[in-house]
């Protein structure tokens, strides 16, 4: 992006009179900053919505004493407070470190891809792809697909009058949509200078 | 000046022994073991005392869900005793060293009944004033994995990977640069390698190839 043209660009809008006049020249740099704003701000959206997801500990509720459940502790409301126990060790293991695993992938794909983004911004030639970038957040859909898929198939199959899921499991599927239409937006999207 | 120094020094380890004379005794927190393996649990202890002659050792045993703690090892006075009687008969063993503050005993055989607690309390007169340390015993028929090795060990490999890739990509890259390797990935690769003597290219002047050229 040549910021200087579009600098110079809107210091010309403001010095020519009273109401800055949008002419189809200058529409098309509006466009292109509200495009890679809107980007930038669904790339940040998938970062919070994916740390939410691994972070709070929400991804099923057990109806009896509202107890939120996974995937690193489980809490219950004894005596007016919280406290956060362990798991039963009738959860499988290996299932549940794999789920954790993968979530924590998708969080540092997708924070590692902002940083890419933001140096390909700078760095890429005219007319060229944000491939990498695009990488970066194809690996963060495939592995927080990965996580649900496992907690969905694996987790409190035979349990489900016990309890429903939670906020986090909801945010992780929908960090998988959001993260797929970013990921698509990258690969098509071509870097224009302001012309 | 130096000689004040040197008797408020002496004065002080004096002092300070009276005051923190409290004995602290280390054990492991947590042991895991299988079904019909040996376990050593270890117990040692930290005294401002030089070790003495009646420092004692004693190992108590209470079961997962009981109240009550039985005694299964006791040692003063340079003598071992170990439980005959109790749920440990024949299969305990003393092998620690008292000379070295070690109070450590070997469980053999292990029963799944043998979860529990197993407290050691140590003393050596005249520093007796301290709280006794619990080691907490495990036993599986399989064991378990423990928590966060698969975690760890995925997103380990994963990261490693990815750096593993992009260092190789650059070091490829680099060595291409440098004709290290001559690589023709392009359709205009023949033409490349031609014009390669004549161009300037990203090489340092003190290329010893364009010198003999």
């Amino acid at each position: 992006m040549n910021f200087a043209v579009i600098r110079r660009r809107w210091r010309r809008i403001r010095l020519e009179g009273g109401r800055s006049r949008l002419t189809p020249a200058n529409w098309s740099t509006v466009i292109m900053l509200v495009l890679l704003a809107a980007i930038f701000v669904l790339h940040i959206a998938c970062i919070i919505i994916l740390l939410t997801a691994t972070i709070d500990n929400a991804w099923w509720i057990f109806t009896a004493g509202n107890m939120p459940t996974d995937i690193w502790a489980r809490w219950i409301f004894v005596n007016n407070s919280w406290h956060s126990v362990d798991f039963p060790q009738t959860y499988p293991q290996s299932y549940l470190q794999a789920v954790q695993a993968s979530s924590v992938l998708a969080c540092i794909f997708s924070i590692i891809g902002i940083f890419v983004f933001v140096a390909q911004l700078f760095t890429l030639a005219k007319g060229q792809r944000f491939l990498i970038s695009g990488v970066f957040q194809f690996f963060a859909c495939l592995c927080i697909m990965i996580a649900a898929s496992i907690y969905t198939d694996q987790f409190h199959t035979d349990e489900k009058s016990l309890g429903s899921y939670g906020h986090c499991f909801i945010l992780a599927w929908i960090a998988f949509a959001l993260t797929f239409l970013s990921s698509v937006i990258y690969f098509v999207l071509r870097k224009k200078t302001a012309e | 000046m130096l000689t004040f120094l040197a008797l408020t020094s002496v004065a002080l380890l004096g002092i300070v022994p009276e005051q923190s004379q409290a004995i602290v005794i280390y054990t492991g927190w947590e042991r895991h073991a299988l079904v019909g393996s040996d376990i050593r649990l270890s117990c040692s202890f930290f005294s401002w005392r030089w070790t003495s002659e009646d420092v004692t050792f004693s190992w108590t045993y209470r079961p997962d869900g009981s109240r009550d703690a039985i005694s299964i090892f006791h040692y003063t006075g340079g003598a071992a005793y170990v439980d005959n009687k109790g749920p440990f008969r024949d299969r305990l063993e003393f092998v620690g060293n008292p000379g070295r503050r070690d109070g450590s005993i070997l469980l053999k055989n292990l029963e799944l009944s043998d979860n529990g607690t197993f407290t050691c309390d140590a003393k050596n007169p005249p520093d007796i004033v301290g709280r006794p340390s619990s080691v907490r015993l495990l036993v599986f028929e399989k064991v378990p994995i423990q928590a966060g090795v698969i975690t760890g060990a995925i997103i380990g490999v994963v990261l490693g990977l990815l750096v593993l890739i992009v260092v190789i990509y650059y070091l490829m890259r680099f060595l291409v640069a440098r004709r290290v390797f001559s690589l023709s990935v392009s359709k205009h690769g023949k033409k490349k390698k031609e014009g390669s003597q004549q161009r300037q290219g990203p090489v340092p002047p003190a290329d010893p190839s364009k010198i003999k050229v």
